[in-house]
């Protein structure tokens, strides 16, 4: 299968891509309609397409005034906000593993999201000053924090582990487990410090999932992950000639320092904001961009948007499942990302020993 | 040209290369021999403009190294490193096409395909780059980089190999400098570390010898390849001869032990 994906002549390839692309987009939808169908409260496909189709202007199917408050208030921006995060975290560990040049890297794993965590955390306890200052700030103050603190600390990794262009893999996730441990530790002393309330905010949101979403929230994401993903998406040649080496990337003719800090910023924008509005979602940025160079070649002009789609899809049926499988009651859906992801990632450190690609 | 002025390069205060004045000219074969910790690969790192130098200048047609985008810089020159490890699993084909990342309009495939065809690896194009044997990979990344200044341009142009046939066997070593020979009536100046030395000898129109971060000869084969700059160099003996009279030079070095015995049987 992968030999005929892979057919080499562009043209084949691309019709193959475009095609992969096309049905990854058509399961997303499929996922889509059913999570608006299911859930504490049933809603049948037909309503769900209704109340779609009569904001489009349509008139397919029927629907009732409980369902469509339901589906506008609640489902669609929970869903739409699992397709952002989702998508954005099988994006940004595509984009990070194409920056350390290693398919084991992940944002939660090498401590970009705990940092990300720390700051958000930080400015619950102390920004309260900040949001006196202007509304602004309890708007985006919590991403904005939160991107700083996956930036310090992807910087910080990225220069701890990586020698002339070279990243040393066991060093990386050293560093990662270092930085994990003390970004864990530094939540705890801030959180020594934290008023009742600030607690409160902060267990609300440690307890991480998409249950807290609507369509401001949704709006700030929007803002904030939208550019960083497209400044990822152009970046696929270059991205491709990076696999060989930062080296060999310049003499190919690519900025390669211009490359790094749009990869090192638009992926710290992504995670913080990621983290920030659904705490912090592990192993979507490690499995997703895996599955899609399994299935179909290395090629970033497939493996980027492949990723942010397959993402989308995961993230969604995650949460589907964190919402239906003790109804009326919720599962964290940290919880079942992580149980489908920690097996998988030993299996392929297994794998990673005996071939190495 | 491409031209290195009194380069100097010292790693903490330790001299690596010290002063060295080499030329490298369009339509010439260039290559750099010398024994192992001469400074070969670090002049190498210099002139293709990875590491800057301590002292002295690197010129393209020139103008100096630092003064191009790294864009402009890969039309006028490609570079082959020692080693390249491809970190996800690209197909041959894939890697190959990479070099047509900075080619200012659309690349024609035909290109690539007679690049591919050339160094015999067109079969490998759909096998996973990373599964390929060592002279497989070395000849789909010289593929690569053959493929950037590929299309005939108006102005001189270089390309840098350091050590591209290292890994193959000897007939597909003989097809690449063959190859290299015809690529350099496009205008282009080829420069290459080698440590076969019969290739050296017959192929290279110059050579540049190097031993301890200096450049000890340098100069056309005819005139610096003889047995006793080779003996100097390498601090063994080596000896240069034609091969039936003719234009073909053969290289010997025997094992100490056969000179030994050769020596107390004169005796």
């Amino acid at each position: 299968m992968i030999k005929t994906l892979q057919a080499s002549i562009p043209k084949v390839k691309h019709r193959i891509q475009n095609t992969v692309l096309l049905f990854l987009g058509i399961l997303l939808i499929g996922v889509v309609l059913l999570s608006a169908s299911l859930g504490a409260y049933q809603i049948p496909l037909e309503s769900v397409v209704g109340v779609l189709s009569s904001k489009l202007g349509l008139a397919w199917g029927s629907y009732t005034e409980p369902q469509s408050q339901v589906l506008l208030n609640i489902r669609f921006p929970r869903i739409l906000m699992g397709i952002l995060i989702g998508g954005g975290l099988g994006l940004a560990g595509a984009a990070l593993q194409g920056l350390f040049r290693n398919p084991l890297v992940e944002p939660g794993l090498i401590g970009v999201s705990s940092g990300g965590a720390f700051f958000a955390v930080v400015f619950i306890v102390f920004g309260a000053g900040l949001t006196a200052l202007s509304p602004l700030f309890s708007l985006i103050g919590l991403p904005l924090f939160a991107f700083l603190g996956g930036l310090l600390v992807t910087l910080l990794v990225y220069n701890i582990s990586s020698h002339s262009g070279k990243t040393d893999i066991s060093v990386l996730i050293l560093a990662g487990v270092a930085i994990n441990a003390l970004m864990g530790a530094l939540i705890g002393l801030v959180l020594f410090y934290a008023d009742d309330a600030a607690l409160r905010n902060f267990t609300f949101w440690s307890l991480g999932d998409l249950g807290g979403s609507n369509w401001s929230k949704l709006g700030i994401a929007t803002i904030l992950i939208i550019p960083a993903l497209a400044m990822i998406m152009r970046l696929y040649p270059q991205l491709n000639a990076m696999a060989l080496g930062e080296r060999e990337a310049y003499h190919m003719g690519v900025n390669v320092q211009y490359v790094k800090y749009v990869l090192f910023l638009s992926s710290a924008l992504i995670v913080g904001t990621a983290v920030s509005l659904s705490g912090t979602i592990g192993f979507v940025g490690l499995v997703v961009p895996h599955l899609i160079r399994l299935g179909f070649g290395a090629d970033h002009r497939l493996v980027l948007p492949g990723s942010f789609l397959l993402g989308a899809i995961l993230l969604s049926t995650a949460d589907l499942f964190a919402r239906n499988l003790v109804r009326p009651a919720e599962l964290p859906i940290g919880i079942i990302t992580a149980l489908l992801g920690a097996p998988f990632f030993i299996y392929l450190i297994v794998n990673f020993k005996k071939v190495k690609y | 040209m491409l031209q290195g002025n009194n380069i100097h390069f010292c790693i903490t205060d330790r001299p690596i290369i010290g002063d060295v004045n080499i030329k490298l000219e369009p339509g010439k074969f260039t290559v750099i021999i010398g024994p192992n910790g001469a400074g070969k690969s670090t002049l190498f790192k210099i002139l293709s403009g990875d590491i800057p130098c301590s002292k002295g200048e690197v010129l393209y047609n020139g103008k100096p190294v630092n003064s191009f985008s790294s864009q402009q810089l890969a039309r006028i020159r490609a570079v082959m490193p020692q080693h390249s490890s491809v970190s996800f699993p690209f197909s041959a084909w894939e890697v190959v096409e990479l070099g047509t990342l900075n080619a200012p309009q659309e690349f024609d495939q035909k290109e690539i395909i007679e690049v591919m065809k050339k160094l015999q690896i067109w079969h490998l194009r759909d096998r996973s780059y990373n599964l390929l044997s060592g002279g497989e990979k070395q000849r789909v990344q010289l593929g690569r980089v053959l493929i950037q200044i590929w299309k005939k341009q108006a102005f001189p142009r270089y390309l840098l190999l350091d050590e591209p046939i290292s890994s193959m066997d000897v007939s597909l070593q003989h097809l690449v400098l063959d190859l290299l020979n015809e690529l350099k009536t496009r205008n282009i100046g080829v420069l290459s570390v080698l440590h076969d030395l019969s290739l050296v000898g017959n192929y290279a129109d110059e050579v540049i010898m190097m031993k301890n971060g200096n450049v000890s000869f340098q100069g056309n084969v005819a005139d610096v390849f003889t047995s006793y700059n080779l003996e100097f160099l390498f601090g063994y003996p080596i000896q240069v001869r034609k091969f039936n009279d003719g234009p073909g030079l053969l290289v010997h070095s025997l094992p100490l032990h056969h000179i030994n015995h050769r020596l107390s049987q004169v005796q």
